[in-house]
């Protein structure tokens, strides 16, 4: 057995994996307008990924994902988090310093119910692009790694 | 006697979960309304972002958040060790 | 009862017979699709609670990537459980 599923399974994947992908990338995006979040927007690109890797199989996708890569970039995600945690500490841990301070994120937003602006949010959107960087780095490197590993184990 | 023992607990838990449903607050009612009153009418403010509930995650309770990713980080980290060791057995 | 009770209540029950299902079945592979259709539910419940941000984190792990990594291990395992 090589790990493939169904021709079916496979179309279906190709078709749909680019709108999950998209879909979560705008969850981590708008995470401080919209409901979602890093974590959520997270979740819902490594449930891409596992897609892809249960449907093509661990072997199918031999060059195109690399465990090693998604590990590399999970620890990445976590140091850069944990570095906007250390910006303001000048004031406290996790101060909001670039809040309304006019640099990239940091344009004020209008008091009361408006439709949200991007430029907004002071470190909520970086740290929110780190957790997402993480959250799906690590679960598709879970799933990626607990496949290869029971597959080398039934071919022994 | 181990179904005596099993009996007793289950008996327990019971009485304790009835005993805490019937003391809930209602429905939908917050723990605290000043603390919710504070965030929802300082968030914009303070943080400038629109969604409350991110400002809350990622600003006021930055550290609760920092927790979380810390129990992920673990919890990858373990399941890579246990996989990786059951590869380099077998080479 | 308003309309909106009444579909907490249908959706929780739905829950509670979707949790016992996962306890009581005996293939594995079965409690596991039970235990995902339980937690697409408690989905739909934290959205109709109006709690969009746990119901989509709550889809994608819970319903979704849990289910996957059960699936993966119960391949490497029995399928059965023991009587």
């Amino acid at each position: 057995m090589n790990g493939e599923m169904s021709v079916i399974v496979r179309t279906i994947t190709r078709f749909v994996y680019g709108l999950i992908v998209v879909f979560g990338f705008y969850v981590i995006m708008h995470g401080h307008l919209t409901p979602g979040g890093g974590f959520q927007g997270g979740a819902v690109v490594a449930t891409a990924f596992a897609l892809l890797i249960v449907a093509f199989g661990a072997a199918g996708l031999k060059g195109k994902l690399n465990d090693h890569l998604l590990q590399s970039l999970e620890e990445v995600g976590a140091l850069a988090f944990l570095v906007l945690g250390f910006i303001g500490i000048g004031t406290a841990f996790f101060y909001n310093i670039i809040a309304n301070s006019g640099a990239v994120f940091g344009s004020p937003t209008p008091i009361g119910p408006n439709p949200g602006f991007l430029n907004t949010g002071g470190t909520l959107p970086w740290m929110n692009w780190a957790v997402g960087l993480k959250v799906m780095t690590g679960l598709a490197s879970v799933v990626l790694v607990m496949l290869v590993g029971a597959r080398e184990e039934e071919e022994t | 006697m181990k179904k005596a023992v099993v009996f007793s607990a289950f008996l327990f838990v019971a009485a304790f979960l009835i005993l805490a449903g019937a003391q809930m607050r209602p429905f939908g009612a917050p723990t605290s309304p000043l603390m919710d009153d504070y965030f929802i009418n300082h968030a914009q403010a303070e943080v400038s972002a629109n969604n409350v509930v991110t400002s809350i995650v990622f600003d006021y309770r930055g550290f609760d958040t920092l927790g979380e990713a810390t129990v992920l980080f673990s919890a990858v980290v373990g399941v890579l060790a246990l996989f990786r060791k059951l590869r380099e057995d077998e080479r | 009862m308003t309309a909106q009770a009444v579909i907490q209540v249908f959706i929780l029950v739905l829950i509670l017979a979707g949790g016992i299902l996962a306890v009581w079945l005996r293939d594995l592979l079965a409690a596991v699709i039970a235990l995902a259709g339980a937690s697409l539910l408690v989905s739909l419940e934290f959205y109709i609670l109006q709690a969009p941000d746990v119901a989509i984190a709550e889809a994608g792990i819970g319903a979704a990537l849990t289910t996957a990594i059960y699936v993966i291990a119960l391949r490497r395992t029995r399928r059965k459980e023991k009587e």
